[in-house]
């Protein structure tokens, strides 16, 4: 199974200075910053699946890119922006319109041509054919004798549109003569919807179906979807999962078809989720918070207003970093570290339910770092655990991405029977032997 | 314990019943008597302090200074001391009727808490923090000191020090070529570009001599804010990029920058030789929008195969040829294609208007990329 990590410009600044924390001062932001592919000496993932969304922005949403930055990649194209030749094996680059971005939206705000153009241009390996997403899922609408008003008029008519969509893609795909391979999106409400769109889009000609909004199912939603979807898949098709990543079904989700997947979640929960920051082994910790004095609003306010002292919040913070790099050198105990985060915890999170006294003892008990043998918890020690800043966070995510990289090749879904780019021609004879 | 602190001193009469004491002393030491007086609102409402919380990204960027070989804070520190300090004049006359030299004593107590200290920092609390932090031995700064009971003194002295007009940013962005110092980063940052544009303004044989206005050519009429963003814009993502060189004098490859945009704005003059002439009311060329997305063609030119590393200006000028037809500086109407027509004049110096139009001026080359793989 390959693994597509969804770009949104995540790098990490190599003169960020973690005893300092400062960085070089002639440093360029993304031209000197380090993708996850650049970091690591063994592959952490098999591709980039790059939005269209994302690149251009849309609405409220700003772009992640400067214009210059948009406009070095139209020209230069994804693999030489993204420099992936720096990358331990072969990455692919997967194009698609970012659909969510658009999601509220009565129809998308492309046509097939802009997002063709895109692809092109941007010299993407693979591109995923223009849709619009389906939110609700109404499982009840398969179940016999439910008529077709128990699907809203306008859910219908966005499936029809993607269908509709995949249909004028692959056509244009056919007439351009484009390098790229194209997926056609199937979009549904219900197990039976979705296997209907994969009928349709194997009709037209698609032997690599990707699937769209799945991100909000339940795990057992989406082995429903494709179980009926098996009955529907041709021999030789492929399935990609946007956006899905349910690490403890890969297995499943691979025998069912599932050819590819993205997620963001390995790099997002080092920094977002409550608990799970750190992956190791197929378990997750919880990261050590430290946030910095300056750069922590409620903190922030709280000083200024005169209500705390910054002198005690910068003591704590200063004692806290140093009781982390003691005990990774094997001279503070646990329960003194744990004493002096929860002292800085109770000032910058006063109102906080539950501190997180159990959470660091086992994360600080099993040191999950020292046993890992990525590069970056090599160098980087106990930083890596340390949430705080984006330099420290995003690295923590890259090693996650990593982790789970590892964890699912060892999971026995490897497969190398495609390699997009290198060998397009024979691409079809050698496609995908899933079961 | 007490102790004292007796410091050389001069006392200097200001005004009726106003004196100053000048000395200097270890910056290190002064936290041994003196302290920053917060605001905050005590449990009856009242207001009391005047100092707001340290800066300490600021407290960074001077420390990094501090730590640096020699460097210099010329500007004093200004401290209000209590009446437990007092000033011992030398004995002697002295020639002048306004000051008179003496030793400042300064009462010193182990283990003092903050705010029973006798002296508050007026001005100077983020370069004091900086000297506290840095990795340095000692560093003697200048202080300037009134002595009074009254904390109204010291916050109408806080005010009046702290409410300066800053200096405007584009005499900042002219003084800075000429600076060698441990800048802060954001101005670190503008040096590169504003040395480019310095000779780009100042050059006789640039295209762009005496054009751009800056608070020494108040006559140009280009912005110069125009001018450093599309320089910006190229050492990040263009052709000035390639140029970067970290060990050299000013982090770059000076000589060939100049040479590059010396080429590509004295092919723009002769490409567009009609609206190069006019001010930027009557030519969108020499306006913001123009600068920018002509700074992104450039950049577009300049990745087309084919062409050596610093393009001459005739090849600069074959590449612009196609956008003659595609232009409409002056007058007419812009055709941006998917229904999106607009008035010569009516494109701002807005992020959406130089998006849509560097876009469309960078078609051309796109295209000619793509077809030369």
């Amino acid at each position: 199974m390959k693994f597509f990590l969804p770009d949104s410009q995540d790098l990490v600044d190599p003169s960020f200075d973690f005893e300092n924390e400062q960085r070089a001062k002639d440093r360029r932001r993304q031209r000197h910053d380090l993708y996850a592919h650049e970091v690591f000496s063994q592959p952490a993932f098999d591709g980039f699946l790059v939005s269209k969304g994302m690149v251009d922005g849309f609405g409220a949403l700003g772009s992640r890119y400067t214009l210059s930055q948009r406009l070095r990649l139209s020209q230069i194209g994804a693999p030489e922006f993204f420099r992936v030749n720096r990358a331990p094996h072969p990455l692919q680059i997967m194009g698609d319109c970012g659909a969510f971005t658009y999601v509220k939206e009565q129809k998308p705000p492309y046509s097939v041509d802009d997002v063709m153009d895109f692809y092109a241009t941007c010299r993407f390996d693979y591109g995923v054919s223009l849709d619009h997403v389906i939110l609700d899922f109404l499982p009840e609408a398969d179940a016999p004798g439910a008529g077709p008003r128990a699907v809203p008029a306008a859910i219908r008519r966005r499936q029809e549109l993607t269908l509709e969509y995949a249909s004028e893609f692959l056509h244009k795909h056919t007439r351009g003569r484009h390098a790229f391979k194209p997926l056609g999106v199937a979009q549904g409400w219900s197990p039976q919807s979705y296997a209907t769109s994969v009928k349709r889009l194997q009709q037209m000609g698609y032997d690599y179906i990707a699937l769209g909004g799945m991100v909000p199912l339940k795990t057992q939603d989406i082995l429903r979807c494709l179980q009926a979807i098996q009955a529907q898949r041709a021999h030789g098709t492929r399935l990609h999962l946007l956006g899905v990543t349910r690490t403890e079904h890969i297995e499943e989700f691979y025998r069912l078809g599932v050819a590819s997947f993205d997620s963001t979640s390995p790099l997002r929960q080092a920094f977002k989720d409550a608990h799970d920051n750190y992956y190791h082994n197929g378990l997750t910790y919880t990261a050590i918070r430290i946030p910095q004095v300056e750069g922590n609003t409620s903190l922030q306010q709280r000083i200024a207003s005169g209500q705390i002292s910054q002198n005690q919040a910068r003591k704590l913070e200063t004692a806290c970093l140093q009781a982390m790099r003691l005990f990774d050198s094997g001279r503070r105990s646990i329960s003194k570290v744990i004493e002096v985060l929860l002292e800085y915890e109770d000032l910058y999170a006063p109102d906080a339910k539950r501190n997180h006294a159990k959470d660091y003892e086992r994360t600080l008990r099993d040191a999950p770092w020292r046993r890992c043998a990525c590069d970056i918890c090599k160098h980087l020690k106990h930083h890596v655990i340390i949430f705080r800043g984006a330099e420290r966070n995003r690295r923590r995510g890259f090693h996650n991405i990593w982790s789970f990289y590892r964890h699912m090749r060892d999971s026995g879904t490897d497969t190398h029977e495609f390699t997009v780019g290198q060998q397009v021609a024979g691409l079809k004879e050698r496609a995908c032997r899933t079961n | 314990m007490s102790d004292e602190l007796r410091l050389p001193a001069l006392e200097v009469h200001q005004s009726k019943g106003r004196k100053l004491y000048s000395f200097a002393v270890d910056g290190k030491l002064l936290q041994d008597f003196v302290t920053v007086s917060r605001v905050r609102r005590g449990d009856g409402n009242e207001l009391s302090g005047y100092q707001r919380p340290e800066a300490l990204a600021h407290i960074q960027e001077i420390r990094a200074y501090l730590e640096a070989p020699s460097p210099l804070i010329p500007n004093s520190i200004i401290l209000a001391f209590d009446s437990r300090v007092r000033f011992e004049p030398a004995k002697g006359k002295t020639s002048l009727p306004y000051v008179r030299t003496g030793t400042l004593v300064i009462p010193l107590e182990k283990n003092i808490a903050d705010p029973d200290k006798p002296g508050f920092v007026v001005d100077g609390q983020q370069r004091l923090a900086a000297i506290r932090d840095a990795n340095i031995h000692r560093l003697p700064v200048c202080v300037t000191a009134f002595i009074t009971n009254d904390v109204r003194q010291q916050t109408e002295q806080f005010i009046l020090v702290n409410s300066t007009k800053p200096l405007p940013k584009g005499l900042i962005y002219e003084l800075l070529p000429g600076t060698d110092a441990h800048l802060p980063s954001p101005l670190h940052r503008r040096k590169l570009p504003a040395l480019l544009m310095e000779r780009l303004n100042l050059d006789e044989d640039s295209p762009l001599s005496g054009r751009i206005r800056t608070t020494t050519n108040p006559t140009g009429t280009i912005k110069d804010n125009s001018v450093l963003k599309m320089i910006e814009n190229s050492l990040s993502d263009g052709v000035l990029f390639h140029f970067l060189r970290p060990e050299r004098a000013h982090g770059a490859d000076v000589a060939s920058m100049g040479e590059v945009l010396h080429h590509f704005w004295a092919a723009v003059a002769r490409v567009f030789h009609a609206a190069w002439g006019l001010p930027p009311k009557k030519s969108r060329l020499l306006h913001g929008a123009g600068i920018i997305s002509l700074g992104h063609v450039m950049d577009a030119i300049s990745r087309v195969r084919n062409v050596p590393l610093i393009p001459t200006e005739a090849q600069y000028v074959e590449k612009l040829m196609p956008l003659q037809e595609l232009t409409h500086w002056t007058g007419g109407s812009w055709n941006f294609g998917n229904g999106e027509r607009r008035k010569w004049n009516n494109l701002q110096n807005t992020p959406g208007d130089i998006e849509l139009l560097s876009k469309y001026l960078c078609t051309p080359y796109q295209k000619q990329a793509s077809r030369s793989l």
